[in-house]
């Protein structure tokens, strides 16, 4: 169904604090690398969309305008795709779509965030709304820390393994984070280090969340006939696409089963002819602002069964040499820009079946996952990409 | 084009302040516009949304928010923002993909509890130059009337008499906001806002939940006997600061030129029956028509000095009354595809226009002197 799209190039910001530059040059910098890449230019697209968080979080709204020449989008079809958290994911399935249906070959997917211009748990904070939820949710590590709890209590999870689990994930990604050139937070930790740092709501330490990052990520999404035509031969093909929402209301949902990560996985696997992922997935890059809730992705996206992930995660199964290497770029947990975060973790799916992704290289990743989520913990969006068409 | 996608039901909440809550507005139009072709929820394929935060009554990440009461629950649903007719095109492109053979698009502005819009519009400038000035989407328009009259010697008397035409049609408009028999006098002299635009020539705040059903050709055809068929879509993108541009030579040209290409109309006026178009601001009506094709550069005012434009002329424009009559910012774009649904299907009631429709034209635009436009072109 539908017609293949591929992505064929990738430009991302370096990632951080990045005082140097204003929002629209940040934005720019990811655009200018993605058709330097590719060697195209901005008359070869035909359209582009882009994305963000509440655009309120830097205090500007409705931000295609304030972007437009920056991305280099004047004179050229729009589209403005916003789903919270998982924006990123779904800037990716916009431009799938819109290739796919026929409407276009050549798409540009933009996503950013300036992160240190506001306040993003304030803004955060009013997504939930004024009269019941807005008093109990300060921010984003609220909602989740309660969900690791739920979890950690539904399986009956011993909570220092637990804890340990978490500590592993973060000392990880932290050292992966060293061969990204992009990534945000560099710094090398301990298990002792993360299991002491700062606790910012229990569980959840200081360690164990992700960064507040400026960043931007710029991808070209094209048609089978434009690879043809452009004679490409490295490219990633969308291979599966997910995506999932459930109630807003926090309390009407089961968050240890989270049933849109479930829903959303299977929709892509479906699509994608995947029936066993831990075998046929080569990596994943997996939406982990948390480190608490990414063994619980693990397990709604079927990587483990339900309350396994802890101890999977302590064997290594999903370290950088492990049988499913999840996050090799550092993930959410060392780089969050969140508009951009989506939408960053397809790119690095993509880079790796591309081969391109040099340091942190998975050899020969031939199928790729990513993630991201989004809401009062509400959303979930897929996108499998393949080397093979 | 790669396969039809049809409209088969449409619906919308009334523009006035409502003391109904939002929930159950927005719960109230996915339930008419789903019984109206007895789709159950569960048989529904997609959803995607239109809705901007800045106009969500200070809840963030809106389609969080109406995920469930829009029938979202455990679908695949995705969300534009800014203007309602990216989200029609969204779903369009999901269906042609043949993942899904239907798709709800809705849009969600509830004006009553928004600030006032330019409150809002205010934010679009950039923090560092444009905002310090106050710069709105009003005082946009106020430059561009300015430069529109000067350059072409359009009269105020001509925009007014936008507002006097699209208020009178807004009275057989049961949705509409603001209605009535106004005189060109009474148009001119009401409060001047920002000089050269009065406030009659200034779009209200209005409530704004619109939505529209799509379907594949094959589910339409078990769905409904009269489909409105999608013909095409164009949008452009203009560049940010006003000084970078030429406020008279926007991109609604490029947009509509790639709308008509894809529903293969080489001659708007001729081969367009009916157009559904979004003035926030009387002149843009006389703008957007040059723009559109349906007359030369500069020759709006006469076009509508020659009638062609009102509900019982040739090429009616706004027989519902337009954005002048009804503005739920994020929501309008989609609003015009519903209204002109409703007259191609000949169930405009009290609006339906005289002569026959068989091709209609649904336009949106949203930012400063139209820094963005999207165009759908709709067929029996």
């Amino acid at each position: 169904m539908g017609r293949p799209v591929a992505i064929i190039g990738v430009g991302q910001t370096n990632h951080g604090r990045r005082m140097d530059v204003c929002y629209p040059d940040l934005v720019r910098e990811a655009v200018v690398r993605v058709y330097e890449e590719t060697g195209l230019n901005p008359d070869d697209i035909d359209g582009v969309v882009s994305g963000t968080m509440p655009s309120m979080m830097e205090g500007v709204a409705l931000t295609h305008f304030y972007f437009a020449d920056a991305m280099k989008a004047g004179g050229k079809p729009i589209l403005k795709t916003e789903t919270c958290g998982s924006t990123g994911v779904s800037i990716a399935h916009t431009a799938y779509y819109w290739i796919s249906s026929g409407m276009a070959d050549l798409i540009l997917a933009v996503g950013h965030e300036k992160m240190n211009e506001g306040d993003s748990q304030a803004t955060m904070t009013t997504v939930a709304e004024p009269f019941y939820q807005r008093y109990f949710i300060a921010g984003a590590p609220g909602v989740f820390s309660m969900q690791s709890q739920m979890w950690s209590v539904r399986y009956g999870l011993e909570e220092e393994k637990v804890r340990d689990a978490a500590a592993f994930i973060s000392v990880t990604h932290h050292d992966s984070a060293f061969d990204n050139p992009y990534a945000h937070i560099k710094m090398q930790v301990t298990m002792e280090d993360v299991k002491t740092s700062r606790v910012i709501t229990y569980p959840v330490r200081l360690l164990d969340v992700c960064p507040n990052s400026d960043g931007a990520c710029a991808v070209l999404f094209a048609s089978d006939k434009m690879v043809k035509k452009l004679g490409l031969d490295k490219v990633a093909w969308v291979k599966g696409v997910g995506y999932r929402g459930e109630e807003y209301y926090f309390g009407d949902s089961d968050k240890a089963v989270w049933q849109s990560a479930v829903e959303a996985a299977r929709q892509a696997y479906d699509m994608a002819g995947i029936k066993d992922p831990r075998k046929e997935l080569d990596v994943a890059e997996v939406y982990n602002p948390f480190t608490f809730q990414e063994m619980m992705f693990y397990e709604c996206f079927g990587f483990c069964g339900l309350g396994e992930a802890p101890d999977l995660v302590l064997k290594g199964t999903f370290a950088r040499n492990g049988e499913l290497p999840c996050d090799p770029s550092g993930g959410t947990l060392c780089t969050n820009p969140i508009g951009a975060t989506g939408l960053i973790r397809t790119a690095e799916a993509a880079l790796q079946v591309m081969g391109k992704a040099g340091d942190h290289q998975i050899p020969g990743a031939k199928t790729a996952l990513s993630h991201a989520m989004g809401g009062v913990d509400q959303f979930n969006g897929i996108m499998i990409v393949g080397s093979e068409l | 084009m790669p396969g039809k996608v049809a409209i088969v039901a449409v619906a919308q909440n009334a523009g006035a302040e409502s003391k109904d809550n939002f929930y159950d507005q927005a719960y109230v139009v996915t339930k008419e516009v789903l019984d109206k072709v007895g789709l159950n929820r569960d048989d529904l394929g997609t959803i995607v949304s239109a809705s901007s935060d800045i106009y969500h009554g200070g809840i963030s990440c809106a389609n969080s928010y109406y995920w469930e009461t829009t029938g979202g629950f455990l679908k695949n649903a995705s969300r534009q923002d800014g203007e309602s007719l990216f989200a029609f095109f969204y779903g369009v492109m999901r269906i042609l993909t043949g993942y899904y053979d239907s798709a709800l698009i809705i849009a969600l502005c509830k004006g009553s509890e928004n600030p006032e819009n330019d409150a809002c519009t205010l934010m679009y400038t950039d923090p560092f130059y444009t905002r310090g000035i106050g710069l709105q989407e009003t005082m946009a328009a106020a430059f561009q009337m300015r430069l529109y009259m000067e350059r072409y010697g359009i009269t105020e008397e001509q925009c007014a008499k936008v507002a006097v035409k699209n208020l009178g049609n807004s009275l057989g408009n049961p949705y509409a906001h603001r209605k009535g028999r106004y005189t060109v006098e009474d148009i001119l002299y009401s409060e001047r806002i920002i000089d050269p635009l009065t406030a009659m020539q200034v779009a209200p705040k209005s409530e704004g939940i619109v939505a529209v059903l799509l379907a594949s050709e094959e589910k339409a055809k078990e769905l409904t006997d009269k489909p409105v068929w999608f013909k095409g879509y164009g949008s452009s993108l203009d560049n940010y600061y006003l000084g970078d541009r030429d406020l008279l030579d926007g991109q609604l040209k490029n947009a509509a030129a790639r709308a008509y290409k894809m529903a293969g109309i080489s001659d708007p006026r001729k081969e367009i029956d009916l157009a559904e178009i979004t003035e926030p601001y009387a002149f843009q009506e006389l703008m957007w028509y040059e723009d559109l094709g349906f007359c030369p550069k500069g020759e709006g005012g006469r076009l509508l000095d020659s009638g062609v434009t009102q509900k019982n002329g040739d090429l009616p424009v706004n027989p519902s009354g337009g954005v002048l009559a009804n503005n739920p910012y994020v929501s309008r774009g989609l609003q015009r595809v519903v209204e002109a649904t409703l007259q191609l299907r000949g169930e405009a009631g009290e609006r339906q226009v005289d002569r026959e429709v068989r091709t209609a034209l649904a336009h949106g635009t949203h930012g400063f002197a139209g820094q963005c436009h999207a165009v759908a072109i709709l067929g029996s």
